[in-house]
């Protein structure tokens, strides 16, 4: 074991650059005891798609069957509304194993698929314009407060069917619900009320399509609960999950990305010779290099052996996608980033039966904004070296990406 | 007669989703490292075959007709 690895995964130095910590511990202790915080960290590119494919070992039903506390520690006078956290996020459909699962991911997977999502693309192009439009009149521009945030609200906005006064509301809880991936102390104050906001905002919504179903989002849950297969409250909450879940990982793609394109201009000079051509494969370099999901938990379902070291029932679990996504057995010069990089098996919408149920969505929105931007801005530039990442080790997540193209 | 297929699965984009495993159960079968396989053309419909290739979240699944070589998906 002898690993001299420290494990505090919240310090400024791991916030700041995941790739050597998690880097270091794929190379020296792959299926790693972090003892801090009591789990498994799994780092490999071959164990991550192993473990994802293997959901009969590994449960996903974190919230509800995981009897320890939150982690980081939180205010002890915030244990009961920690409860309503569990209560709420086991309600999810991605906090379920199969046959649930599947029974639930039945009902949303036909609204999500790759024909499907790419009917959405001309709406993601024309919001795309319209916030780089007021971006140009401006003269300069936070990615991530003037792109990268505006663009999924919209996008999730309109797949909801909620009238457009109603998006800076809906924003505003977005901010909110992002606080389950971060470390703050106090952050359940913040979170619960998000959540609460949500499910008050959303049950009109939902009565009215229970009644009268459209081609929105909403309907679509409405429909299962018409069928038996999902409970109001689970209606209610997965509505709310649309919202975080494409809400966080989009604005993490957008931001990340750019600043990938910004601090490689050879790559940049490459992308601006033909955009739309290289879009594709750059929007899957830009995943895999600085994805915006970092990692994932998981319970053990019962005892179970990886690479020498026992795994007990119960274990949590967290699998590592910044580590997997630069795993030299599978990338060759992992990290390089290489907007021509084909294949590119990365991880970052996960794998098996709980891959990114948005995973298309997300490509066509990171796909339009990374062609715009080199289309529009060619000469864009980072305006401050100096970046600072939100405390979590579930999600990569820039404070603020502000750019110049003067 | 029934239209013949050549369906197969492109194991660089394949993640094990299993979506196809549920809609044409004798069709795709997945392998040991949990990657869809097209073990029986001939297990369903065509309109089954090709709701599962479509249900496919990364696009991993080609439908050909046999005898033409015309492509039904993508």
């Amino acid at each position: 074991m002898g690993t001299v690895v420290q494990d505090d995964m919240f310090t400024r130095d791991v916030i700041a650059d995941p790739y050597g910590y998690y880097g270091r511990l794929r190379d020296e202790d792959p299926v790693h005891w972090n003892d801090t915080y009591a789990l498994w960290v799994i780092t490999r590119h071959e164990d991550v798609t192993w473990l994802t494919r293997h959901h009969e070992l590994f449960s996903s039903a974190v919230f509800k069957n995981d009897p320890r506390g939150a982690y980081p520690d939180i205010d002890e006078s915030d244990l009961g509304l920690y409860e309503y956290v569990r209560n709420y996020q086991g309600d999810q459909f991605i906090q379920h194993d199969r046959p649930v699962h599947l029974d639930m991911r039945r009902i949303v997977h036909g609204y999500f698929t790759p024909k499907a999502m790419e009917s959405w693309r001309p709406f993601v192009v024309n919001a795309v314009k319209e916030l780089l439009d007021a971006a140009e009149e401006k003269g300069s521009m936070d990615v991530m407060r003037d792109l990268a945030t505006p663009l999924p609200v919209l996008v999730i906005a309109q797949m909801m069917g909620v009238p457009a006064e109603d998006r800076p509301y809906v924003r505003e809880l977005a901010e909110k619900l992002l606080y389950i991936g971060r470390g703050e102390y106090d952050r359940m104050p913040i979170l619960t009320d998000g959540m609460k906001g949500m499910l008050e905002y959303v049950s009109p919504l939902v009565d009215e399509r229970i009644v009268r179903p459209g081609d929105d989002f909403i309907s679509v849950l409405a429909s299962g609960e018409k069928k038996g297969v999902f409970t109001r409250h689970q209606v209610l909450v997965n509505t709310s999950l649309l919202l975080l879940a494409g809400h966080e990982t989009t604005i993490n793609l957008i931001c990340n990305g750019t600043l990938a394109f910004l601090q490689h201009p050879s790559q940049w000079a490459l992308y601006k010779e033909d955009p739309a051509g290289r879009a594709k494969w750059a929007t899957e370099e830009c995943l895999r290099y600085d994805a915006p999901v970092k990692s994932i938990q998981r319970l053990a379902s019962q005892d179970i052996e990886v690479r020498d070291k026992v795994m007990r029932k119960d274990d949590r679990i967290r699998w590592f996608i910044s580590s997997a996504n630069r795993d030299p057995n599978v990338f060759a010069e992992p990290n390089k980033f290489d907007i021509t990089r084909q294949p590119n098996p990365h991880v970052a919408f996960g794998n098996g039966v709980h891959h990114c149920l948005g995973a298309t969505l997300a490509r066509v929105e990171g796909q339009e904004v990374f062609k715009a931007l080199a289309e529009r801005f060619p000469n864009l530039q980072i305006e401050s070296e100096e970046l600072h990442y939100q405390p979590s080790i579930t999600f990569r997540s820039l404070k603020s990406l502000p750019v110049i193209w003067q | 007669m029934a239209r013949k297929l050549r369906v197969w699965v492109d194991h660089n984009v394949c993640v094990g989703n299993a979506m196809c495993e549920t809609i044409a159960p004798k069709v795709f079968r997945l392998n040991e490292n949990r990657q869809s396989e097209a073990v029986n053309p001939e297990g369903d419909t065509v309109e089954k075959i090709l709701e599962a290739a479509e249900n496919c979240p990364v696009s991993a699944i080609f439908v050909e007709d046999a005898e033409t070589g015309e492509q039904l998906f993508p």
